[in-house]
Parts: structure tokens; C-alpha cells; sequence
């Protein structure tokens, strides 16, 4: 060997070795995930265009969904509630305008904790990345749902949950608010691929798969629609409160599109689980009836029922949801009562059965104690700092009342009941005996129905509930009974309550002939009692005064009052009897649903069909896997006989 | 000895290209074919639902129904022109059936590894047999699924495939044509869904000089299958 090569062989096994290590180095950079943020451009070729009315095909619609979809129309984006409404999270990607990501970053480590997606109709969408967990069950849900991810391997896993009922596309296809949505974003190149799983088992027969690419493009970014609607001029009424819709069977718009794309054959656009596998070619050829064919179908990956359930946990439990301003929701066995926190003491609507009042004022007393009346630092140094009684003064003389010793928590000041459902005034007695607030003196009161209203907190309730009360056995104590009851339209409280005017209206012949809505007005929050529910149909008591049109009446009535925040969502928060947390947009939903229902039996009443014969017909089908029972305390056959027995025989 | 020692600087260096294309499993493990290198498992049955662009993949449309695919005028020109009993006659029927055009048709796949570098992609619509190579291709004539390069990147779990040398196509049953100057791009993905389902999804970029304003994006998905039930190989059809 020359002394040349002896040389040259070390610096070439060294520079050999060096390009392993840089190239074991640049996969490693590799690996990390990779950038998705930017703007980003869809070209639209798949499902290109708007879809037709009633275009079904590539759907696994089951019975209810085609019922929903067929009797939906486009128009319902004219309600008010509806007009500001962005896309529906399982149709955004396929929306048009392209989408923007944003990175947010940890301002520390520069980690990224996140991200935010914008499109043309849409509110922000975040994704979190912090591994927090999602909410709970009876947290409210929103148009573009809660969204957590993590990387697996470049791919981003989105899930998202506590979407709200909306569309799957455009053109007539509903979704329910149990679907859950699954994106896994991969980046190749200048391509981005979203692959978008839908699992609504409420209307489809398998999850929903869908693909679609978007190109990067640094100019591509989407514009921001505005919306400027008017309230009354797009949903075909003369009424607020009018709810566009079609009778089973008579959309005439369906197939109207085959006249164009004449290609298509009409059993297909009806959609449907058969309808998207290669088998159905055979169907197509005219060899098979699709009743024959057998295709390889997955399942659901949601327990529908679980996740119903658990908006109203009835597992002897407490469980506290702050809403907003003074107000929390409280969640007790699955019954939900309103709770106003603050320097005047606590006011609550409802309290709950009767086995959970214990819990309910610990409950009660720990987020007082919490909240309004916690320790804090000290957050004022000098003479016109204000002393824990309101004059100025040094903060000094009183910083063991800041940090140390706070004032005590104020005691349970009023009980309002939305009415006299066990279930709602079950813990009148102890929870209204509990309140230390003292109004002064004791004995009767000038003006009150009752005469304990020194000592325990006051109850306040419609007349019709103080009645029902009354006469119920076993008799209720007195110390149960409301103490101050109204029977005009509505009724305010005397005083302002934690700095807020706190106003019941009455809703006539609801539920029963009893019912309340309670305004929380600086908080923005009402309580709606039993006109809502997300559990189940409500609740309709025929023999003590309860109508189908007293309900969607007093829904509409919360509509009126409640305001949305932006684009349809949050604002006014309202609390159901039962059930999540919801907006304006999801008492709309429930108001919809109800008007619906109610038009279709009293269409099918009005043809002079026995009740028998109307739950033959089942107008209830598009909404039973979502509010139905066949077993329990209120069932669906319960409820449309409520509705079919309150609305008028015909004429 | 100096030929000894080049050759082993030589190979350390080979060494490092092939660890760069295919990522052994840690430093010093000798190198992998792509076969034992593949970071997903593409191999089995796999059936493609139609969701998305039912009515022009289910069914054949209309002449002339272009939507979506960005057709140049001299594309739709002979697009218009497409007579599917001509193609019949031709000994043409297969031109939907090309690598542009033939993922998004309703169909079953069946992949497994022909060799260690080799996948092979058979397609029962059409009777169609896709070789993604992994090594670089002979030349050979152009042919309804062209010369197909592989290649794994690793960090991502994803395929990606070129393919050139084809025969003109259609991108969509009824005509929309691409020419013998496109490429074919590919992203392949695997996914896990929350019911345990595992689905393909191959992301398809078309660039045709010829024909399109700008690349043709679509996305096909397909659903892994325990088994070939309803395995159908049918002949192609122009119509």
C-alpha cells in the first residue's frame, strides 16, 4: 500500500461514516412533524360545485337520516336562529374558500400547543395539542366542535367532539349532535390530505370516509364571509317563529335534479349502505335487487345511548359547569339545577330530587367558597384601597380578610321552581331550610304566601305550582311550598339578586299548566326547566295542563329573549331541565324538531287517523334514535300521545 | 489491499444512500429491501366505497359531464369526441382503466409483494395489474399502467409513486381524456379508524401538459377486507 492511500483512507472512512451520520441526522429531522400551517387552496375536484337538492347518492342513509334529510330543506337556514350559521364542521372541508392554519405556540419552549383552521363560514376552529381531555358529556356543544389531536407520525389524528346537529352536505343530508368526526391531516409534498370519518349512527348506517386535498398556496387564503341576514325574509312565514319544513312525502324537489344529471338512476340519490360498494353495479346492470346484496359494512364506533346518558348522569353525583357571569350549572343525579353565585348569597333554580340535597349544598357552599368568597392576594397598597366593608382605607388593617379570613359565605337566598315536578322541588325542604341569609325579623312577612320567609330562603314559583303542592300525597311541608308565587305573565323578583334583575315568565300549559322560565339577565342566562331537554322528548303532562303547542310556545319565548354570541352560537346560555348546556341554536333544534312532529301528527289527525294509526305512520322516525325510549318514565309512545290528545280534532 | 479499502469505503458509502432511501432499523443493522423496510403493510384485499363523486364513478355520465377536472380546450375538445363504441371497436375499452383514472373506480384491490421490490396492485374492475417498483424500470413500451417508481418515506408511513409511460387515458369514464405526456403522482396512507376499520387512502395527482389547465387532485379511499370475498374481475368496459 502507498503512503498516498494510507492517506486518503482515513479521510474517506471518516467523511463515509460523517455522510452516515449527517443522513441518520436529516432523517431524524425528518421525522419530526411537518408543517401544515399556511394557506391553503381547494380545487374542488371531487364533489365539485353545490350539491343538488336531495342528492343522497354515496350516502349509507339509514331510514331515519333519508327521513330527516327529505323533510329538511334549505329554507331552515332561514330562521333566525339559523341565518348566521357556519358550515357544519362535516361539511367545512368541502366548503369552498380554502382554509388557513395557524400554529399557536407555547411562547417558551415554542412547542406547538395547537392549532386554529379558518374558513370562509366559519367561526376559528382550535385544535389543542396539550393533551387536555375533552369536556364533559353535559358541556355545550358548538358548530365546529372540541378538537384534540396528536401526531402519529406525520399524520395530525384529530378528534373532535360536542358538535351540534347540522349537515353532512350541503343540499339536504342532516347530521345529529351525537356524531363524532375523526381527521387525519397528512402533509405530502405540496398536497395536504384530509381523510374526514363522520360516525353518526343517528343517520347513518356506517361512518361516513371522505377524502379531500387541498394545494398550498401562499396567496390562497380564504375570505371572510360576513352575515348580514335578515331575520324574517328568507323562511317562506310571516312568523318569527315559522319552521320551514316538508310533511313526510311531500318534498317535490326530490329527484327534481335527475331532469339535469339524467344519468343517474333514482333509487341511487335515495342513497343508502348498499348503494356505495362496487356490488351494487350488479343492481345497476339490472342483474340484482338490491334487497340480495350482501357488501362488507363496518360499524359505529359510538355507543349512542352511553353517550346520550351520560349529558345526564345519573349516577348519584353532583357535578358543577360554571356557565357564565354568577351562573353555574349544577348536575345532580341527572337533574340540572341553575345556581347564581355571589356577594348577596346564593339563589338556585330548582333543587333537585329530594335524596340529593346534602350533596347539592355542599356542593352549593364549595363553590361559594371557591369562587366569591376565596382567599385572594392582596391586590391594592394605600389609603383608597377599599376595606372589606365597602369605606376606603389602608389595605393593611384588613389583609387577613384578603388573604386569610374572608367574609363567610352568604346562605341560599331564594328558590325559584320552574315547576312541580318531583324531581325539581324534591329538595325544597331541606335546601330552603338551609339558607342563613336573613331578611330581618322573623315570622310572616307582609306579601308572602308563606310565613317563613325570615328564617328560610324564599321560594318562588308559579301559582299553579304552589297549588300543585298543595295537593299532592304525601303532603309536602310547608317549609317546601313557595313562599312568593306569581300568575301573571311574568314576574319579577323584588331585588336585584348577586347585581342582576332575575325574572320568571310563566309558560303556559308547557309541560302543566305551572311552568316558569327563568332570565338570569346581566348573566345571560336562562333556565328553561322542562320546556327543554336533550335527553329526551320533553316531558308533556296532558292531565295537569301540559300541550304540545304550550312548549313550543315557551321555547319560542327563550328564543325571544336569547341572543346568540356570533355566527349562531353561544350568547344567551340556556339550562334544560335535563341534559348539556345549549345555546340558541340548540333550543332552535329542539323547537324545530318539536314543530315538526306536531304538524306531522296533525296532519295525519287531520285525516281522521285513530292514535293507533298515527303511531302506525311513525312521524317520530328521523328523531326517536336521538330522543326516544321504549322503556322508562317518559317513552315515545307517552309522548306522542300527549301530542296527539292536545292537539285540536279536526274540523 | 488499496482496492480493499476503497471498496469498503465504497460500500459504507452505498451503505448510507440505501440507508437514506429506506431507513434500516438502527444504526449498524444491515440493509433492508424494501419489502422488510416498508413501514406500512399495504398487502391484502381492499374494497373502495363510493362516497364522494358517486355520480361520476358509480355511473357513467353524461358526455361532456367535465366537473371538477380542469380540462384545457384541447381537452375537452376531445373529451367531446369520445365515442365508447369506437373504443370498443379499437381494442381501446381499458382507457378508463389506466393508472390516471383506474383508483377512482369502483372496484376491489388485491396488493402483495410480487418480489422484494416489487408491489403488485391487481384491480378485479377491468382486470388490471398495477407494479409499483421499488428499483429502477427497463424502458418498455407505454401501456394502460405505465412504468410505476416507489418509494417509501419513512418518518410519514407513506408511499409515494410516480408513474410515466402511459397510454393516454381517461381520467373519468365518460372521456375526459389525459394524454401519453402525464404523470401520475401518488400518495398512499394507512389509517386506523376509531371502530378498528384500517382504510387506504391513495391521494392522485394528475399533471397532463396536454390537456389540463392545472394538475387534476382527487383522493380514493379504500376499506381493508379479511378475506377475497366478492373478489370480481370483470373485463373492461368502454362504456
Amino acid at each position: 500500500m502507498t503512503r498516498a492511500t494510507w492517506t486518503i483512507t482515513p479521510l474517506l472512512l471518516g467523511a463515509a461514516f460523517a455522510l452516515i451520520n449527517v443522513r441518520t441526522s436529516a432523517q431524524d429531522a425528518a421525522a419530526r412533524p411537518p408543517d401544515i400551517a399556511g394557506e391553503w387552496r381547494l380545487d374542488q375536484g371531487e364533489d365539485p360545485g353545490q350539491p343538488p337538492l336531495a342528492d343522497y347518492s354515496g350516502l349509507a342513509f339509514n331510514e331515519a337520516g333519508r327521513m330527516r334529510a327529505d323533510t329538511t330543506p334549505e329554507s331552515i337556514w332561514g330562521t333566525p336562529e339559523y341565518q348566521c350559521r357556519p358550515h357544519s364542521a362535516p361539511h367545512q372541508w368541502r366548503g369552498v374558500g380554502g382554509v388557513r392554519i395557524l400554529k399557536e405556540l407555547d411562547p417558551i419552549s415554542r412547542d406547538i400547543v395547537g392549532f386554529r383552521l379558518q374558513f370562509m363560514r366559519s367561526l376559528d376552529r382550535p385544535i389543542f395539542l396539550d393533551n387536555r381531555p375533552h369536556p364533559p358529556a353535559y358541556a355545550p356543544h358548538s358548530w365546529s366542535g372540541f378538537s384534540t389531536a396528536q401526531w402519529e407520525g406525520q399524520t395530525l389524528k384529530v378528534t373532535t367532539t360536542h358538535l351540534k346537529d347540522g349537515y353532512l352536505k350541503r343540499g339536504g343530508p342532516q347530521t345529529s349532535d351525537m356524531l363524532t368526526m375523526t381527521e387525519y391531516i397528512t402533509r405530502h409534498d405540496d398536497i395536504m390530505t384530509i381523510v374526514q370519518i363522520v360516525d353518526d349512527p343517528i343517520y347513518l348506517d356506517e361512518p361516513y370516509v371522505l377524502s379531500i386535498t387541498y394545494t398550498y398556496d401562499p396567496n390562497g387564503g380564504p375570505p371572510t364571509e360576513s352575515c348580514t341576514g335578515s331575520a324574517f325574509a328568507e323562511n317562506g312565514g310571516t312568523d318569527r317563529h315559522h319552521v320551514p319544513h316538508f310533511l313526510p312525502g311531500q318534498n317535490t324537489g326530490i329527484g327534481e335534479f335527475l331532469k339535469e344529471e339524467n344519468w343517474i338512476p333514482f333509487d341511487a340519490i335515495r342513497g343508502g349502505v348498499k348503494t356505495i360498494y362496487p356490488e351494487y353495479r350488479s343492481v345497476l346492470s339490472g342483474g340484482r335487487a338490491v334487497t340480495t346484496l350482501t357488501v362488507p359494512t363496518s360499524r359505529s364506533a359510538n355507543d349512542v345511548a352511553k353517550a346520550i346518558g351520560d349529558q345526564s348522569p345519573r349516577d348519584g353525583q353532583v357535578h358543577v359547569l360554571p356557565v357564565q357571569g354568577n351562573v353555574y350549572m349544577l348536575v345532580a343525579d341527572g337533574t340540572n339545577i341553575t345556581a347564581s353565585i355571589g356577594l348577596d348569597g346564593v339563589a338556585i333554580v330548582n333543587t333537585g330530587p329530594a335524596q340529593m340535597s346534602d350533596k347539592v349544598l355542599t356542593a352549593l357552599n364549595d363553590l361559594a367558597r371557591t369562587t366569591v368568597y376565596a382567599p385572594s392576594t392582596n391586590k391594592c397598597f394605600g389609603a383608597n384601597c377599599p376595606s372589606p366593608f365597602g369605606a376606603p382605607g389602608w389595605s393593611s388593617p384588613f389583609f387577613n380578610a384578603i388573604v386569610a379570613s374572608p367574609r363567610p359565605v352568604q346562605g341560599l337566598r331564594y328558590v325559584i321552581n320552574t315547576s312541580a315536578a318531583p324531581e325539581h322541588v324534591g329538595g325544597n325542604d331541606k335546601l330552603a331550610a338551609a339558607g342563613s341569609f336573613k331578611r330581618g325579623g322573623t315570622g310572616g312577612s307582609f306579601g308572602t304566601a308563606a310565613p317563613n320567609i325570615g328564617n328560610n330562603a324564599t321560594i318562588v314559583a308559579h301559582e299553579n305550582v304552589l297549588g300543585v303542592m298543595s295537593n299532592v300525597t304525601p303532603k309536602v311541608p310547608t317549609a317546601a311550598l313557595p313562599s312568593e308565587t306569581y300568575f301573571d305573565e311574568f314576574h319579577k323578583l323584588s331585588e336585584y339578586v348577586n347585581g342582576e334583575p332575575v325574572i320568571l315568565y310563566s309558560a303556559p300549559n308547557a309541560n302543566t299548566d305551572g311552568d316558569s322560565i327563568v332570565f338570569f339577565r346581566h348573566s345571560e342566562v336562562i333556565s328553561a326547566g322542562d320546556l327543554m331537554s336533550t335527553v329526551s322528548y320533553p316531558v308533556i303532562n296532558v292531565d295537569k295542563g301540559g300541550t304540545i303547542q304550550g312548549v313550543i310556545g315557551g321555547l319560542n319565548h327563550v328564543l325571544d329573549l336569547a341572543v346568540a354570541e356570533y355566527r349562531a352560537q353561544g350568547g344567551t346560555w340556556i339550562v334544560p331541565g335535563r341534559g348539556r348546556l345549549s345555546d340558541t341554536a340548540d333550543v332552535a333544534s329542539y323547537r324545530n324538531m318539536l314543530v315538526m312532529i306536531r304538524d306531522r301528527v296533525r296532519d295525519l289527525k287531520n285525516k281522521g287517523m285513530t292514535f293507533e294509526q298515527v303511531k302506525a305512520a311513525r312521524p317520530t322516525l328521523d328523531f326517536d334514535g336521538r330522543y326516544g325510549s321504549t322503556a322508562g318514565a317518559w317513552t315515545t309512545d307517552m309522548f306522542l300521545s300527549a301530542v296527539y290528545r292536545t292537539l285540536p280534532d279536526r274540523k | 489491499m488499496k482496492h480493499t479499502l476503497l471498496a469498503v469505503v465504497a460500500c459504507l458509502l452505498v451503505w448510507s444512500v440505501i440507508l437514506d432511501a429506506q431507513r434500516g432499523r438502527g444504526r449498524g443493522a444491515p440493509p433492508q429491501t424494501p419489502r422488510q423496510a416498508a413501514p406500512i403493510d399495504l398487502t391484502g384485499y381492499w374494497v373502495s366505497p363510493i362516497i364522494e363523486d358517486w355520480k361520476y364513478r358509480m355511473v357513467t355520465p353524461n358526455k361532456g359531464v367535465f366537473n371538477g377536472i380542469p380540462l384545457n380546450a384541447e381537452g375537452r375538445k376531445v373529451g367531446m369526441a369520445w365515442d365508447p363504441a369506437a373504443d370498443e371497436k379499437a381494442g381501446e375499452q381499458c382507457r378508463a382503466y389506466g393508472a390516471g383514472g383506474i383508483m377512482r373506480l369502483p372496484s376491489r384491490l388485491h396488493i402483495t409483494w410480487q418480489d422484494d421490490t416489487t408491489l403488485r396492485v391487481e384491480v378485479d374492475t377491468g382486470t388490471q395489474t398495477r407494479l409499483l417498483s421499488f428499483m429502477r424500470a427497463a424502458p418498455a413500451e407505454p401501456s394502460w399502467q405505465g412504468q410505476a417508481s416507489a418509494q417509501w418515506n419513512i418518518p410519514a408511513n407513506t408511499l409515494k409513486v410516480v408513474t410515466t409511460n402511459l397510454k393516454p387515458g381517461y381520467v373519468r369514464k365518460n372521456g375526459a381524456p389525459y394524454s401519453d405526456k402525464a404523470t401520475v403522482t401518488e400518495y398512499w396512507e394507512l389509517h386506523t379508524l376509531p371502530n378498528k376499520d384500517q382504510w387506504l387512502t391513495v391521494t392522485t395527482k394528475v399533471d397532463d401538459p396536454v390537456y389540463f389547465t392545472r394538475p387534476y387532485l382527487t383522493s380514493s379511499d379504500f376499506k381493508k377486507l379479511p378475506s377475497a370475498t366478492g373478489w370480481n374481475p370483470t373485463p373492461c368496459s368502454a362504456k
